[in-house]
C-alpha cells in the first residue's frame, strides 16, 4: 500500500489553484484601489476589499469559491471601469 | 552626415559614461557647422526640423539622466534596515516579536491577504514589481531581503 508524503491537510491541486487565483485577484484589487486620487475612499475601499475576503475564508465548496472569484472579477472591472472615467 | 553626427551626439548622451558637458558641447559645436553646410542640399524646412529636435531633446535627456542617477547604492544593511522599517509600520505585526527569521504566518500570525498587502508595501519601498510566483515564496523578512538583494544584483 502505498502511503501519501503529503500532510493530511494539504490542498489538493485544484484547491491550491483557486487559492493562487483569490490571492492574485486580492493583489490586483489593492493594486486598482491604490489608483483612487482620494485618501479616505482609498482606505474605504482597501478595508471593504479585506472585509469581503475575510467574510468568505471558510468556504469549501468549490463551486461556491468559483462563484465568488468571478463576482469579484466582476467588482474589479467595475472598478477599473469608473477608474477610467473619473480620469477621462 | 549630419543625421549621422546628430546620432553619434544622441547615443553620446544615452550613454551615461560620456555624459561629460564639455565633450557633449564640442560634439554640438562639430554638428552646427555641418549642418548649416548641408543645408543647401536638402529640404530647408527638413533640416531645420532636425536641428529643432536635436537641441531640444538633448537638454531633456540630460536631465532625465541626472535626475536617474542619484540614488544611493544599495547595501545590505540598508536592505535589511528597510525591509524592517517597513514590517515594523505595518499595524498587524507585533514589532517585539519581529525577526528576521520569523515566519509570516507560523510566528507572527498574519493570514495570506496580510502577506500580499506586505508584499506589495515592499513594492512600493524598493520601487519595483515583485511578480506573483516569487512573492507567494516570500513568507518571513530574511526571506524579502535575500530576494530584493538577489534582484538588485547586491552581494557582501
Amino acid at each position: 500500500m502505498t502511503v501519501s508524503r503529503l500532510p493530511t491537510a494539504a490542498l489538493s491541486l485544484k484547491q491550491f489553484l483557486q487559492r493562487q487565483k483569490v490571492l492574485g485577484i486580492y493583489r490586483n484589487m489593492l493594486k486598482t484601489i491604490r489608483q483612487v486620487p482620494d485618501e479616505t475612499d482609498r482606505k474605504y475601499l482597501r478595508d471593504w476589499a479585506r472585509d469581503e475576503f475575510k467574510r468568505n475564508k471558510n468556504a469549501t465548496e468549490q463551486d461556491a469559491i468559483r462563484m465568488m472569484i468571478t463576482q469579484a472579477n466582476n467588482h474589479l472591472e467595475e472598478l477599473q471601469k469608473s477608474l477610467a472615467l473619473a480620469r477621462s | 552626415m549630419a543625421a549621422r553626427v546628430l546620432q553619434q551626439c544622441v547615443r553620446s548622451f544615452a550613454r551615461p559614461s560620456l555624459r561629460l558637458c564639455s565633450g557633449t558641447l564640442a560634439v554640438r559645436a562639430a554638428a552646427a557647422p555641418t549642418a548649416a553646410l548641408h543645408r543647401p542640399l536638402s529640404f530647408a524646412a527638413d533640416s531645420r526640423r532636425t536641428r529643432w529636435v536635436g537641441q531640444r531633446r538633448i537638454p531633456s535627456v540630460g536631465v532625465l539622466c541626472r535626475q536617474y542617477g542619484d540614488l544611493p547604492p544599495l547595501t545590505l544593511e540598508g536592505i535589511s534596515e528597510r525591509v524592517m522599517y517597513v514590517l515594523k509600520l505595518y499595524d498587524k505585526i507585533n514589532p517585539e516579536k519581529l525577526e528576521a527569521s520569523s515566519h509570516f504566518i507560523k510566528d507572527l500570525g498574519l493570514d495570506s491577504l496580510d502577506q500580499v498587502e506586505i508584499i506589495m508595501a515592499m513594492e512600493d519601498e524598493f520601487g519595483f514589481e515583485i511578480p506573483d510566483v516569487d512573492g507567494e515564496k516570500l513568507m518571513s523578512p530574511g526571506d524579502i531581503m535575500q530576494y530584493i538583494a538577489n534582484r538588485k544584483d547586491v552581494y557582501e
